[in-house]
């Protein structure tokens, strides 16, 4: 359209509009009786808790007066809702000390989603094609109940299966509780990015199954495996605030960073020396500087502990691996290295973390107790700015719910290879995961779940799981609830997170712990839990916790507060000092195995964690949509990052559509150039190529996770996420549909037009 | 998504040369008569000495009083049928800033310095529903600002 026919274009629609509509229109408004007392223009902050992921950071939230478009008895109009409006960072929270990360502040997108489910549904389609039928509350427990009476009466209670979050929460326990009593194995529990290597090795090194809290603000020197602790990894925020101190919160001294990946990183472009090694072998530069240290003597060798035992030939001072060794496996030179052991010596306190890609390997448990190992060496074992594990609150103990005699589930590999081959599961429950979507297609969970006869969903949104359901009870949104966290790590005293509703219910939505709890005392053999709701479980938990404040108790402390923290008795404290059998032979470094041939497939494919949705599970908010990628200013789209060097090689230009290609699949995507990648690694990051999340996430970009191979950490069976090997092909030239803040490729598109 | 910011060219127009139509009330409020009787204007405003806005209060606020007072008259009645209808009353605005203005108005500090309400709204004891019998240019608050000596800095009441 040329601006002569736009400009009159609207001048007749403009008119006709003022000829049509006469008189004001807020006549015509019918304004519906508020439910609650609302001063107006006053604003209130309350407590909340961030459940986007497992940091358990606290919030505080700007609640306001609102004008809402209801529906009532047929009747449109609007109702003034005292609805919240703005999340920020909790000032006094031990984990999150006032900061929230830019996914935590755009999680209040979350409760005003235009495509939140809001009432019960049930399937009205076939499974997938996300068509379904209003249906009460009533009728939608009434179905679940009957299901699970019927698996009762057949005996078969243990074919009720249970997809959940990992965590060690009270919704948690709550689920366990419910499942042990009904019968039934305790849940399948999956994350993408979950840690289970890292925990593994904690467990093995320290006899501490739980991430380590990282002392930064204490800290000189950093040295990051992998880990984007800034962006996404562990505790982010926790950690960003602790290295703003590490770097320019003490006069005079400015401690130092140095990354270690081989595809740079939010954290990574932070720091002040980034090493690239080889994917797979950031273990050996770590075993390397020990092996440095001990050889030149640089710090006095510590007593035996397990954390050090783990290594194969740590008392021959790990001769194995000599300077020349370590180039050759890794690729970093010798004289960097002796550099790097040398700046970790003399800036103590020095601190090593390994996490992310790192870990992501078939040989993942050996970086970890590695890196474990160089922190025993540097003496870093609960010092000021070392490493030391948060005293975490036992929530089965401090409800005093025994622990559930249920077989432990299968790994969801297993599981849902299991399921496609048609067994197990009669009746299954969904809780806040999405592994059609995260887990790679080898694994056949989408097939899997195809098999289950009844799928129940507790989601507040359709994505490509909770679409395989025949029943979904959506649950509030988490400021329209009670909401909970038990932090593992990112506090250096213990905490646990608790806030009640801000707001009322936008919708027919109930909180889904309450509606388990409903549904076990409407069963026929009522599962009798101690609890009539979740808040009296928390009310349970909270007080029998030590008063934080003098003359209060603990559990209206904590409401009023949004938490509580304080020193842990020990009898409340998770015993997460775990007996794991250690591996009888020491640990030695292990060729990483990838999935495919090198000839074949000549470059190592890395999906990464992204900034902006974390594992896909934030797609669906448009304001992390809009959000640039920090390292590629990347928006509303998915992209492949290579290096300039392989591009020239491939004939490959910035913006250029090509094919990725595994032996699992292929997925196309733009080519985005990058220096900061080494020339054999591509990399892509996860959260897009949705084909069924909202209308903001759907058909945008392609999923990384479906040409992951199924390679797996032997140790621990957690995927091991960086061992596909690729190919990399040209489809074509820019479509525009990668887009880039401030210009670039979109301009560039026009261009050429 | 294109939508312009008025619904129509009359209200464009209308905005365009600052004519706005009287406000249309739902019922005829007799603000005399809540005066008379003595009822301080914060108690029904009750944001005004917290916050930006001062409110218009609903039908809850008035049924504080009228679940006991005047049930007798026909206005009330029909009151207490919407609120038993789940109704609230569509007050309309009286005063306010037009969005082009860039004015970010804060009734609590004028109440803490002690304005009169009826500086700025006109004395409502004779009024039944608010009129806009008191124009808010730019030189009515300026004159004031500078009469009580408050600051007179563009970011005071432009940001």
């Amino acid at each position: 359209m040329d601006r002569r026919s736009f400009i009159k274009l609207t001048a007749v629609t403009g008119t006709s509009a003022a000829l049509a509509s006469c008189g004001n229109p807020e006549n015509q408004i019918i304004r519906f009786l508020p439910g609650e007392d609302i001063v107006p223009g006053v604003a209130m902050w309350k407590p909340g808790v961030c459940p986007l992921c497992r940091a358990g950071c606290g919030l505080t939230v700007r609640v306001m007066d609102a004008d809402a478009d209801v529906l009532r008895n047929g009747q449109a109009g609007v109702v003034r809702v005292s609805a919240a409006k703005k999340l920020e960072g909790a000032p006094e929270h031990p984990v999150n000390s006032g900061g929230l990360c830019p996914r935590g502040q755009a999680g209040i997108q979350i409760t005003y989603h235009p495509d939140r489910v809001t009432q019960p549904l049930k399937r009205s389609g076939s499974r997938g094609d996300g068509r379904y039928d209003a249906i009460s509350w009533d009728d939608a427990i009434g179905e679940v109940v009957s299901r699970l009476n019927a698996l009762e009466a057949a005996g078969n209670q243990k074919s009720l299966a249970c997809l959940a979050r990992s965590g060690a929460n009270h919704r948690d326990v709550l689920i366990r509780q419910f499942l042990a009593r009904f019968g039934a194995p305790l849940p399948v529990t999956y994350e993408l990015f979950g840690d289970e290597v890292l925990r593994r090795a904690n467990a093995l090194s320290f006899g501490r199954e739980q991430l380590p809290t990282f002392d930064l603000a204490n800290a000189r020197h950093v040295l990051s495996f992998g880990a984007d602790l800034l962006g996404t990894w562990n505790s982010p925020v926790a950690q960003s605030v602790g290295y703003g101190q590490m770097r320019r919160g003490r006069p005079g001294m400015r401690g130092s960073f140095v990354q270690v990946e081989s595809r740079m990183s939010q954290t990574g472009a932070n720091a002040d020396e980034w090493v690239p090694v080889r994917p797979g072998t950031e273990g050996v530069l770590a075993v390397g500087l020990a092996h440095l240290i001990m050889a030149e003597k640089l710090l006095p060798v510590p007593p035996a502990s397990s954390a050090v035992r783990l290594l194969a030939g740590w008392n021959e001072g790990l001769a194995d691996y000599s300077p020349q060794r370590v180039e050759e496996i890794t690729g970093v030179p010798a004289v960097r290295l002796a550099r790097l052991a040398r700046r970790f010596v003399e800036e103590s306190p020095a601190v090593a973390i390994a996490g992310g890609p790192a870990l992501a390997h078939t040989n993942g448990i050996f970086t970890a107790l590695a890196v474990n190992a160089l922190n025993t060496l540097a003496g870093n074992i609960d010092r000021p700015g070392g490493i030391s594990f948060t005293p975490q609150l036992d929530v089965a103990a401090s409800v005093k719910a025994p622990a559930p005699g249920a077989p432990p589930a299968p790994a969801l590999a297993q599981w849902s290879v299991a399921l496609a081959s048609g067994s197990m599961a009669e009746v299954l429950f969904v809780d806040g995961v999405n592994p059609v979507f995260t887990a790679p297609p080898a694994w056949r969970v989408r097939e899997g779940l195809d098999k289950v006869p009844y799928i129940v969903s507790f989601g507040s949104f359709l994505d490509e799981t909770s679409v395989m359901a025949d029943l979904i009870l959506p649950d509030h949104s988490f400021l329209e609830s009670w909401m909970e966290a038990v932090p593992e790590s990112g506090a250096h005293t213990s905490v646990a997170s608790v806030a009640p509703a801000v707001m009322r219910p936008l919708y027919d939505t109930r909180a889904t712990p309450d509606v388990l709890l409903d549904i076990g005392s409407r069963l026929q053999r009522p599962l009798e839990l101690p609890w009539k709701s979740f808040e009296e479980m928390l009310a349970a938990s909270f007080g029998a916790l030590p008063p934080a404040t003098p003359d209060v108790d603990a559990w209206t402390d904590a409401q009023g507060k949004g938490m509580w923290s304080g020193t842990l008795p020990a009898a409340l404290a998770r015993q997460s000092v775990v007996a794991v059998n250690a591996p009888a032979v020491a640990q030695a470094y292990e060729e990483p195995r990838f999935d495919g041939e090198v000839s074949e497939y000549p470059f190592h494919f890395l999906p990464y964690p992204s900034s902006t949705f974390f594992d896909g599970s934030l797609a669906h908010l448009p304001w992390l949509q809009e959000m640039p990628d920090p390292m590629t200013s990347a928006m509303w789209s998915s992209w492949i990052e290579i290096n300039p060097s392989t591009a020239v090689k491939l004939g490959l230009g910035e913006g250029d559509v090509v094919e990725v290609a595994s032996t699992q699949g292929a997925i196309r995507g733009s080519m985005v150039i990058t220096p900061g990648i080494a020339p054999d690694v591509v990399a892509m990051p996860v959260g897009q190529g949705h084909r069924f999340f909202t209308r903001y996430a759907s058909g945008r970009g392609a999923n990384p996770m479906e040409i992951v191979a199924p390679l797996t950490e032997p140790v621990t069976g957690a995927l091991a996420w960086a061992a596909t090997r690729v190919r990399v092909s040209r489809v074509g030239p820019p479509d525009g549909r990668l887009i880039l803040f401030a210009g670039g490729m979109r301009e560039h598109v026009e261009q050429e037009r | 998504m294109f939508t312009t910011a008025r619904p129509t060219l009359g209200a464009a127009v209308n905005d365009f040369l600052n004519r706005r139509p009287d406000a249309q009330q739902p019922i005829e409020f007799p603000h005399n008569t809540h005066v008379g009787k003595g009822v301080m204007c914060e108690f029904c405003h009750e944001g005004v000495d917290k916050g930006p806005v001062a409110g218009i209060p609903g039908l809850r606020t008035c049924m504080i009083c009228h679940d006991a007072i005047a049930t007798d008259r026909p206005r009330i009645q029909q009151m207490a049928a919407m609120r038993d209808k789940g109704i609230d009353l569509a007050w309309q605005r009286v005063y306010g800033f037009a969005n082009e203005d860039h004015v970010k108005f804060n009734h609590a500090p004028h109440i803490r310095a002690k304005v009169e309400c009826s500086t700025c709204h006109g004395n409502v004891a004779e009024q039944t529903v608010a009129q806009r019998n008191v124009e808010h240019t730019m030189g009515f608050c300026v004159n004031c600002h500078n009469e009580r000596k408050a600051s007179i800095d563009c970011l005071t009441c432009h940001f």
